[in-house]
């Protein structure tokens, strides 16, 4: 329908590795709970990951691990090439190419919308502001929400404010986009449009590890997906195969509750 | 009943209703009245007992103050009291005479001029920095914090070389010492304030030990001791030559005092920052320092504003504390002053300390009132 | 707490005198071209500063005499106002050359806080202040009477020795500041107010008729007030302890502010001595011969202070009592000079 004025959509940026994301043997603890439990995922360029399990299962940790919101304990974590250590600079680059979109959006409430998405371009990639605003305004648009630019986070609806915190991943102009249940947190009616963003999203190519419930996503965009209980990873499969014939059990128990 | 369908399922609506004006409340005075002050027996004894108390205070107050004061004499006789008039109120003259004194202190006469320069200067910054409407305000933060301070320092001490004969701060005094200290307590704690309450909150452990003490050492001690260590002590350790000026002294001590409970005020302002805005802001990539300036100390702090007025009120009416060194503030002056048997009369007292009530309670005022006026307008523009 | 901090800094203070004692007040104040002065800036007629900010009282006056021995120039002093608190250590660590903060010489301040007292320029004590209608003619005929004090302080403990001592029944009404004590004596909830005689004249001036209100001429108490100076440097505590003596010479010999220059013809060979056109009595104190013509003719002898500060043309109108000299039934009586 805005098909006439939609903007031309900018390619995502090139990994410069096949693998995007190489997780070997990776273990987490919170204190003495051990909460994953030797993580093996290869994600490559490209691909779309919709990570599922019941809840504590894991898999909210498991992504904060790969831009180090949490820190793992034992293994490895490559990100297109670079392994993730202790070393803050390492940290920092990495964060720059990883998009991450919460469950509560966790926009800057002091900020306009506009200035939520030209902080970091201005700040960390030290974008000319001018610059910076254009791509924000491209983004917002993708977003189908330029006419909000000056409103501040608080004055938006909650589907609203989520695709603003996509389009803020997006001005970053990151590799991997990581998507931590992002429509949990809204009214039913909002889920649609932050869903659609994320399929527009998916068609252009973005590398995305998506943790979510929404099984009607998983079947239209995944390339895999993977089903997480206790800190393990249980099955790993198209979602073809993964909806229509469970290896797991404790798949099958987690499948009939989420679809009945 | 005709809006209901005949059919018996009474409770369906079969047409929407049209919005009514709200019910009639009483208004006017009388309901006025009603609601606010005469709602119930509780409410009546209360607004009896503070009418008897208005009743009580305010006249014999304006009579002091107002009608029965002496505005004008040359000394003591003025204000003293006579068979034609019995009843003495505030004595205006006094404080007409002294006037000068309770401002600048000791400051040489013929110098004067140099202490109204300085006020004008931090008028014209506090304007530039905190009207609403100012603009260029990067522009105005450089010249209250680099440029003002500068030429204060130049105006107020002196520059021979350039013709500005040297007043040491001994001879500062008054409301000067006053706008001096608490000016440099407000300028200076609130940084330090934040960088110890982001040490106290900091992960390496020796930052964190060190601020937890410094902040609890301070908070656990009076301010006079403070000031009397840092004027008193300081000097014992120090050889005469290399020891501070006395009012720098007391400066570095009331400055680090209001920063150890300024740092407390940031903190809980920290605190009620969620985990997601630190996780929002690290996730786009900002580093530790980017993260705190931009995106949590801005919300931090805008939620403290009022205990950060606060606490800058008790600051501005601490610094009377600095008497206990010998440094003579606005107080101090007016307490000296009271004294001088040219004017010593049953009331001088009394004026004197209504004097310093007054100004002391309009500064404060001030503050207060303009920190409920930012409040609100932050709260119309950056809501959450 | 407080006391142990003051001790603690007084014990280092006391060290780090014996450091400094070395140094040559007198040269280091020709240096610097000023006499730092310890001032009390709170206390009427003693040190406390007009409308224009100038020091004025009768301490600040022996200040301005010793500048003007040294100086020639009595304005040549930078006074520095200091708390009852603050005032030893101001003098101990060399923040000020001489303590001129109406200080009462005792034992321990002499010895243990490393101070030497030059002399008592003001002899104070407990007085107390009555209406005149009571008729009163001594503080002996207050057997039974009410009272006002301010509580806490040495004055009290004064007023109940005396009262013990003299067998009279004692009524005291106390009160945290002395403003709270007047104000209550001037609204007759008590007889007669007390405290040091020299805050009494002040005091008197605070009530609503000061012309109905006599102080009493008992002292019950011993409050030599004086000038001190840091320990170790005998040669400046010679110059303020003789700053004092010569005053009180001068005031003897007819010495005055009008006369001082016709005074230097004089045949009296006491008043030659003392104006140094005879003898060389200011050279050893390093100081010029003429250092006392210099005083009196810039400041006046001791009695000219006395009255321009605390006397009969000031509203205090301090009677001379225990400050007359020795040759007029009081106690100030100076070494001559020879």
């Amino acid at each position: 329908m805005d098909q006439p004025t939609s903007p031309p959509r900018l390619r995502p940026a090139k990994l410069k590795t096949d693998v995007a994301i190489d997780i070997i043997g990776m273990h987490k603890w919170f204190g003495d709970f051990h909460v994953l439990r030797d993580i093996n995922l290869r994600v490559m360029g490209g691909e779309r990951i919709v990570i599922c399990g019941p809840s504590g299962s894991g898999k909210s940790t498991m992504i904060r691990c790969i831009n180090r919101l949490e820190e793992h304990q034992r293994g490895r974590i490559l990100i297109d090439g670079m392994e993730l250590t202790g070393d803050l600079r390492r940290i920092d680059e990495i964060r720059r190419e990883v998009g991450m979109v919460f469950q509560h959006f966790n926009l800057f409430p002091h900020l306009t919308v506009l200035e939520n998405l030209t902080l970091a371009p201005i700040w960390v990639r030290k974008m000319p502001k001018k610059d910076a605003d254009d791509i924000a305004m491209h983004f917002l648009r993708r977003v189908k929400i330029p006419e909000q630019a000056h409103k501040y986070p608080g004055q938006l609806s909650g589907g609203q404010q989520q695709r603003v915190a996509i389009a803020r991943a997006l001005c970053m102009n990151p590799k991997i986009m990581l998507f931590d249940e992002p429509t949990s947190a809204l009214d039913p009616e909002m889920v649609k449009e932050v869903l659609e963003t994320m399929v527009q999203l998916a068609e252009d190519g973005m590398t995305m590890l998506v943790v979510t419930h929404e099984m009607g996503f998983a079947r239209q965009v995944a390339n895999r997906v993977v089903f997480m209980d206790e800190g393990q990873i249980v099955e790993v499969n198209t979602p073809e195969e993964f909806f229509a014939h469970p290896q797991h059990e404790r798949t099958k128990l987690f499948l009939s509750q989420i679809l009945q | 009943m005709a809006a209901h369908t005949p059919s018996g399922t009474s409770y369906v609506r079969a047409q929407a209703v049209a919005p009514l004006p709200p019910p009639l409340v009483e208004s006017g005075a009388i309901g006025w009245l009603r609601t606010a002050l005469f709602s119930g027996p509780l409410n009546i004894v209360l607004t009896i007992l503070s009418g008897a108390l208005i009743v009580l205070i305010v006249p014999p107050l304006l009579n002091f103050l107002i009608f029965d004061a002496t505005w004008s004499g040359a000394d003591r006789e003025a204000c003293l009291a006579r068979p034609d008039r019995p009843v003495v109120g505030a004595c205006w003259a006094f404080i007409r005479e002294r006037l000068g004194y309770f401002i600048y202190g000791f400051y040489p006469i013929a110098e004067r001029w140099r202490v109204d320069a300085f006020f004008v200067l931090l008028t014209i910054g506090i304007i530039w920095l905190l009207a609403p409407t100012a603009r260029r305000r990067t522009l105005g933060a450089i010249y209250f914090f680099v440029v003002m301070p500068v030429l204060a320092c130049v105006l107020l001490l002196g520059w021979p070389a350039i013709g500005l004969p040297e007043v040491s701060t001994t001879q500062w005094g008054g409301m000067l010492v006053t706008v001096v200290v608490s000016g440099v307590g407000i300028v200076f704690s609130l940084p330090i304030g934040i960088v110890l309450a982001l040490g106290r909150r900091s992960r390496m452990p020796l930052v964190k030990l060190f601020s937890v003490i410094f902040i609890e050492f301070v908070r656990g001690v009076p301010l006079v001791t403070v000031l009397f260590m840092a004027s008193v002590m300081l000097p014992l350790f120090v050889p005469e030559q290399w020891s501070p000026d006395k009012l720098l002294r007391a400066l570095v001590g009331v400055a680090l005092f209001a920063s150890a409970y300024m740092a407390e005020v940031v903190r809980a302002g920290l605190q009620a920052i969620p985990r997601g805005q630190y996780e929002g802001a690290m996730a786009v990539g900002l580093s530790y320092w980017r993260m705190m300036g931009l995106i949590i100390l801005p919300q931090a702090l805008r939620v403290t504003i009022p205990n950060i007025v606060n606490s800058y009120i008790a600051l501005f009416k601490d610094t009377t504390l600095v008497f206990i060194v010998g440094i003579f503030d606005f107080l101090r002056t007016i307490e000296a002053a009271r004294v001088d048997p040219k004017w010593a009369t049953p009331v001088t007292s009394t004026t004197g300390y209504a004097f310093a009530a007054i100004v002391y309670f309009i500064c404060c005022y001030l503050m207060s009132r303009y920190a409920r006026d930012m409040e609100a307008r932050l709260t119309t523009t950056h809501r959450r | 707490m407080k006391r142990g901090i003051l001790t603690f800094g007084l014990a280092i203070a006391i060290a780090s005198a014996a450091f400094s004692a070395s140094a040559q007040t007198l040269n280091a104040i020709k240096q610097r071209g000023a006499l730092n002065c310890g001032a009390n800036g709170t206390l009427a007629g003693f040190g406390l500063p007009d409308a224009q900010g100038n020091w004025a009282g009768f301490d600040v006056d022996y200040c301005r005499a010793i500048a003007a021995a040294i100086f020639d120039d009595p304005t040549k002093v930078k006074f520095v106002p200091l708390s009852a608190k603050d005032r030893f250590t101001a003098l101990q660590s060399g923040e000020v050359d001489v303590l001129a903060r109406n200080t009462t010489w005792t034992i321990s301040r002499d010895t243990s806080l490393g101070l030497n007292f030059t002399g008592t320029n003001y002899y104070d004590g407990q007085g107390f202040m009555v209406r005149k209608s009571l008729k009163l003619n001594s503080a002996l005929e207050l057997n039974d009477a009410a009272i006002c004090v301010q509580q806490g302080t040495t004055t009290e403990l004064n007023l109940a020795d005396f009262f013990r001592a003299n067998r009279m029944k004692l009524k005291t009404v106390t009160f945290a500041t002395s403003t709270e004590a007047v104000k209550a004596y001037d609204a007759g909830r008590c007889d007669a107010y007390t405290t040091d005689a020299s805050a009494l004249y002040g005091e008197r001036l605070r009530v609503a008729n000061s012309n109905d209100h006599v102080v009493l001429p008992e002292i019950i108490s011993k409050e030599p007030l004086g000038l001190a100076v840091r320990h170790g440097d005998d040669q400046w505590y010679d110059i303020v302890k003789w700053t004092h003596f010569v005053l009180l010479n001068a005031e003897e010999l007819g010495v005055a502010k009008a006369n001082v220059d016709a005074q230097m013809k004089s045949d009296n060979p006491e008043i030659k001595r003392l104006l140094g056109t005879e003898g060389k009595y200011g050279e050893a104190l390093g100081l010029p011969n003429d250092f006392v013509v210099r005083i009196v003719k810039h400041v006046g002898n001791y009695g000219e202070i006395f009255e321009r500060n605390l006397g009969q043309p000031t509203p205090l109108k301090i009677a001379r009592g225990l400050n007359a000299l020795w040759s007029k039934g009081g106690l100030q009586y100076a070494p001559p000079v020879r």
